[in-house]
């Protein structure tokens, strides 16, 4: 079982707050938590408002647009599952909404990519789930 | 909101009496427990004390343990008029000596003991899969995301992160990165006690495996088994030890809690301020200081932290590091027992111990910073956001 488990990429565990982040994934939408109070966004999802406090957030689509802030390539697979996949890049991803996402980048060789390079969204399915990833913009 | 101003009255009001470590490396059949108390040991006899001289005991233990300072105590043999376990990580160390002041201060405790040991080697980062994590639910009862369904694991790549905005930036480079891994290596080949003392050279730190890039082996630092201890009394008491007294002349903390990738923090790190407050404290500036033994869990935070201290102004790390600056005889002998990328990885004790030793003037010349009146030491942690700034003084 447990040798199974480590064969497999992981799938998200959502948090009660980001279940509609993961649902929304799965119809290949990026969603968004945004404060309906102080009109901002924020990120990881909550029932409150990291900037204002206030309860009145409610999910809204991104234009799944931004850019690489920051990447690091795996050389070495910290989990069995991503034995393959080396050498391969993790990126901290910022929205144009401004929040910041890890994921992956996906289509470009590790050496061409470059911190404030363009990316837009894309999603890889898993297991029953679909996980934001990003690629080049055109 | 305005800033907190730190209390100067504390300057100096501490001292740091004892020093210890336990053997460093890879040392299998003990536990991290008992680790802790050999360094304890050592850093008692170095003061002239026995455990009935301690009435005070901070601690952090291994990520799995509950409640640290009991099981210290137990083995010591000793009750407490004050003790505690902290949970910042790598800051917890300095905080430890920042708390003991405080509490001696106040009048909870006169004599107290700070400490930290891990088995880092031998059992808790022995493999990924063996990884001690800090929690105590079960590991499927806990959010995983995020994270682990993009293959980021470790504490490497949230450090390699930083890096690379940074070399972004300033047009950092890993030349710049390889200069501190060998001026500490260089450090360590002195030290009898280091983990790994065979030479390195900017041409083996070139070849060696790429483990997250930027990073590459000698980059990261040292999976260890080790302890070190401290023994902090008031100025007052201090004077009737066996050795001569390091003044507590300053401290400080901040911790960016908004993350790691939030903002500009991997870049401009939590250093910045937690320094600002201790160099208030101490009535110093990075001017003025003669040594520092810095969080070095990888190359990058010693390039950002130099910066964030004030050695040199943001993104001139590397050129400051390639000066020299960080070797013996250079402008800022740092990490001058071989840093945790080669003495031994015991999450910013050993900076501390390292600290008093070179105030004391016992070195032989080769170790010795030349007359080294300030030392500043820093610890780093956490998620990457928790930082504390110790700076001693050989002289009230």
């Amino acid at each position: 079982m447990s040798d199974d488990k480590r064969s497999r990429k992981p799938v998200p565990r959502p948090s009660p707050e980001s279940l509609p982040f993961w649902e929304a994934a799965k119809e290949r939408r990026l969603l968004l938590p945004r404060c309906n109070a102080c009109s901002r966004f924020f990120f990881p999802p909550s029932q409150r408002c990291r900037h204002c406090l206030s309860p009145d957030v409610n999910w809204v689509a991104s234009k799944g647009t931004g850019r690489v802030y920051s990447f690091v390539v795996y050389h070495r697979p910290y989990h069995p599952a991503f034995e393959g996949d080396v050498p391969y890049v993790v990126a901290i991803v910022e929205l144009d909404e401004g929040v910041r996402l890890l994921s992956n980048i996906l289509g470009t060789p590790p050496e061409d990519v470059r911190c404030d390079m363009r990316v837009r969204v894309t999603f890889e399915d898993r297991d029953g789930a679909s996980i934001p990833m990003f690629e080049l913009a055109p | 909101m305005s800033f907190p101003e730190p209390n100067r009255a504390l300057r100096n009001r501490c001292a740091i009496v004892g020093a210890g470590n336990s053997r460093l490396g890879q040392v299998p059949g003990v536990s991290s427990l008992d680790l802790l108390i050999e360094a304890s040991a050592n850093a008692l006899d170095d003061a002239g004390l026995t455990p009935a001289g301690i009435d005070g005991v901070i601690v952090r233990g291994p990520d799995d343990s509950y409640c640290h300072h009991q099981l210290v105590g137990e083995r010591l043999g000793i009750n407490a008029h004050f003790s505690t376990t902290l949970d910042n990580g790598g800051a917890s160390q300095i905080l430890s000596v920042a708390i003991a002041t405080m509490a001696i201060e106040a009048g909870l405790a006169t004599t107290v003991l700070c400490g930290y040991g891990r088995d880092a080697w031998s059992r808790t980062h022995k493999s990924e899969e063996a990884r001690v994590k800090n929690q105590t639910r079960s590991d499927d009862q806990h959010a995983k995301e995020f994270g682990p369904e993009y293959g980021y694991f470790g504490a490497v790549a949230a450090h390699a992160f930083g890096a690379q905005r940074h070399m972004h930036e300033f047009g950092t480079t890993r030349e710049q990165f390889a200069e501190i891994a060998v001026a500490f290596r260089q450090h360590a080949q002195r030290n009898p006690d280091a983990q790994i003392r065979k030479p390195l050279t900017v041409e083996d730190y070139f070849k060696a495996r790429q483990i997250v890039s930027p990073f590459g082996l000698f980059d990261c630092s040292l999976r260890s088994d080790g302890a070190g201890a401290v023994i902090v009394t008031s100025a007052e008491r201090a004077r009737d030890f066996k050795q001569p007294p390091v003044y507590v002349r300053g401290f400080g903390s901040f911790n960016n809690l908004t993350g790691w990738f939030a903002a500009e923090n991997m870049v401009h790190t939590a250093a910045i301020k937690s320094g600002e407050a201790a160099y208030r404290m101490a009535g110093i500036g990075p001017g003025d200081v003669d040594t520092a033994q810095l969080y070095d869990c990888f190359t990058y935070m010693v390039l950002a932290q130099l910066e964030d201290y004030g050695f040199c102004t943001k993104g001139e790390g590397g050129a400051f590091v390639q000066s020299g600056a960080l070797r013996m005889g250079g402008r800022l002998p740092t990490n001058t027992s071989g840093g945790q990328l080669s003495e031994a990885h015991v999450e910013g004790m050993l900076q501390i111990v390292e600290g008093v030793r070179q105030l004391r003037h016992t070195y032989p010349a080769e170790r010795q910073v030349k007359d080294a009146e300030i030392a500043l030491i820093s610890g780093h942690g956490g998620n990457q956001v928790c930082h504390s700034t110790l700076i001693l003084g050989r002289v009230p």
